[in-house]
């Protein structure tokens, strides 16, 4: 038979393959299907929080920080409930990041709030003696680009079915609004107002009201919705 | 010639010459195989550009061992191995249950040395980003809790707004008196009690008489909230912490999240037993 095989190099081909996927199939094939699909109550992103994430990927915070908790003591203690695979549905691309240098972020909505993340961008050692993360102050003149935002929205929204304007939970109601890109813009605006306020800094109340949403506040709206 | 009487030198010495001699001799044996040794045995049919192999059978040894690997390899895939028995949340799962059953036996009760200690940590790693290494709040950013109530405002917030003031006009904290209604007192006598409460239940006799008509049905005449009936306005005790880290705040100076199963019961106490004796 090793003989046949040796004569017949493409079926030893097949028969490695088989061989050393083996493994692998039986692990990931007959789970997969179930745990890719978005877990009860994700939702996408909406419109702001998909620009602070557009951010977040521009200013490479995944470069220190990972998105993903582990089920371990030590870290579901420190960060709360491990991650979830379904919790990713949405994330084109997902941010686990492959390096701590600072804490896990995954669920960093749950115990930071608005104007601690303010005064952390800004000046991260003001909150955190010793911080080795670097400040941001770019972030709060730079202007969000929610064009792209949208794009990006429109583009999974078309493409990949990613349930915008559509009721997911089934109460009835539509849970993450897009429509045109005036009314995403306008929906958009009032969420940073509301977050420019609890940061208690004037400049970006004034800022938003001016129409224009600096770069700190959509990402503050996508880091306090990292839960 | 002092470092033979070590024995680990001396047995190093002696697998140093083992391995020499060994070596030696197995390169000899194939030295002489190469210049002796004539090939024999069957040749297979099949050759690569003329270039053929001995028909040579695998050991017993080794195939039985290969057969047997085969068959343990078909029984554990359909029996040893279910899918299902395995998982790494399982293993998760019984890694918390049996560290919080030997947290809780070893804490069961703890010194007070120990409280403070835990609790300590606690603050250090869980609170202190928000209120401060030294748990002053950061220039006014969160609370200031080496103190009851910092600032006149806040009390006075409270009895402006009521529950209100707290983040939700409900009844946020979770007290057994559910809510604290607004507007109880307003103008200069709401000045007055806040003063007194905020300077920690001292001088103000104005405040101390309006207290003690208006406030003190619910909070106690001592202002120590009746055993957790409402809160204790005059220290930081175990209900008001742990209903704080239960449903968070919204005051005046922000927001304080809720820590909502994220401390045991332990630690709760511990990080309150903590925070007091920052103020005494
Ligand atoms: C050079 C590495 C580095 C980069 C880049 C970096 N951080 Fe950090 N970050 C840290 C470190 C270290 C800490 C821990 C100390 C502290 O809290 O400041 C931290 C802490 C944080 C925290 C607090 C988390 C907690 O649990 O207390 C947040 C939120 C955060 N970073 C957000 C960001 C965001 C958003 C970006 C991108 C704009 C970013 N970081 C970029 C290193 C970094
Ligand atoms: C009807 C009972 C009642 C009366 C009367 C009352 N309180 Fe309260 N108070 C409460 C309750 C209950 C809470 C907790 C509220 C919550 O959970 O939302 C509270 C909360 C407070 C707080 C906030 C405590 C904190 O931890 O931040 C302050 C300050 C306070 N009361 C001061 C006063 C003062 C001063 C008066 C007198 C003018 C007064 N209260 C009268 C029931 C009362
Ligand atoms: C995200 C920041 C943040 C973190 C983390 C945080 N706090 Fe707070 N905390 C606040 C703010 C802001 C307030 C003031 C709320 C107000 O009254 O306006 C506060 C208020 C409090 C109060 C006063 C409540 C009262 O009724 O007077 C206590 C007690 C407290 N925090 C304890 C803790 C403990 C214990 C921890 C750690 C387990 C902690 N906090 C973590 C921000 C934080």
């Amino acid at each position: 038979m090793f003989g046949w095989l040796e004569r017949n190099p493409f079926f030893f081909a097949v028969g490695v393959f088989v061989v050393i996927a083996f493994a692998g199939l039986i692990e990931i094939v007959p789970d997969f299907a179930q745990q890719s699909r978005p877990v009860a109550g994700a939702k996408p992103y909406d419109l702001l929080r998909l620009a602070g994430r557009q951010v977040y990927i521009k200013d490479s915070c995944n470069a220190c920080h990972s998105q993903l908790i582990r089920p371990f003591k030590i870290e579901t203690d420190r960060y709360g409930m491990y991650s979830l695979n379904g919790e990713y549905a949405y994330d084109r691309p997902f941010l686990w990041g492959s390096k701590r240098t600072g804490p896990d972020l995954h669920r960093v909505g749950n115990y930071r709030t608005s104007d601690w993340h303010a005064n952390h961008m800004w000046d991260p050692t003001s909150v955190v003696p010793g911080s080795i993360m670097p400040a941001y102050k770019h972030m709060f003149t730079n202007v969000t680009d929610l064009e792209t935002a949208y794009a990006e929205a429109l583009t999974v929204k078309k493409v990949f079915n990613v349930p915008y304007d559509k009721d997911i939970d089934g109460d009835g109601k539509i849970d993450v609004p897009l429509g045109s890109f005036e009314e995403a813009k306008q929906r958009a605006l009032q969420d940073a107002l509301k977050i420019a306020q609890e940061t208690k800094r004037k400049d970006l109340v004034e800022m938003v009201k001016a129409g224009k949403i600096p770069e700190i506040v959509a990402l503050i709206a996508y880091l306090n919705g990292l839960k | 010639m002092n470092w033979l009487s070590d024995n680990v030198n001396q047995l190093a010495l002696l697998g140093a010459a083992a391995i020499l001699i060994l070596t030696i001799g197995v390169a000899a044996k194939y030295f002489k195989q190469i210049k002796e040794g004539k090939s024999e045995g069957e040749l297979k049919e099949e050759n690569w550009d003329g270039i053929g192999e001995y028909k040579n059978n695998s050991p017993i040894g080794w195939s039985l061992a290969f057969i047997g690997t085969i068959i343990w390899g078909v029984w554990y895939w359909l029996v040893g191995y279910p899918l299902n028995a395995y998982s790494q949340i399982g293993e998760y799962n019984e890694e918390v249950k049996s560290y919080q059953a030997k947290f809780e036996s070893k804490w069961a009760n703890p010194s007070k040395e120990d409280l403070l200690g835990m609790g300590e940590g606690v603050f250090l790693v869980q609170c202190s980003p928000c209120h401060g290494i030294d748990a002053t709040g950061i220039e006014g950013k969160a609370q200031d809790l080496t103190r009851r109530f910092v600032s006149k405002s806040q009390v006075l917030d409270v009895i402006k707004r009521g529950s209100a003031a707290l983040g939700n006009p409900n009844g946020q904290l979770g007290y057994q008196l559910g809510m604290m209604p607004p507007g109880l007192l307003s103008g200069a006598d709401a000045e007055a009690v806040a003063t007194y409460v905020a300077n920690g239940f001292k001088g103000n006799n104005k405040g101390a008489e309006l207290f003690q008509s208006a406030c003190a049905s619910c909070h106690g005449p001592d202002g120590r909230g009746m055993n957790g009936m409402a809160p204790n306005l005059r220290e930081y005790d175990d209900p008001i912490i742990s209903h704080v880290l239960q449903h968070g705040k919204q005051g005046i100076i922000g927001i304080m999240p809720s820590f909502k199963g994220r401390l045991t019961k332990v630690q709760e106490r511990a990080v309150a037993a903590y925070i007091r004796s920052l103020s005494e």
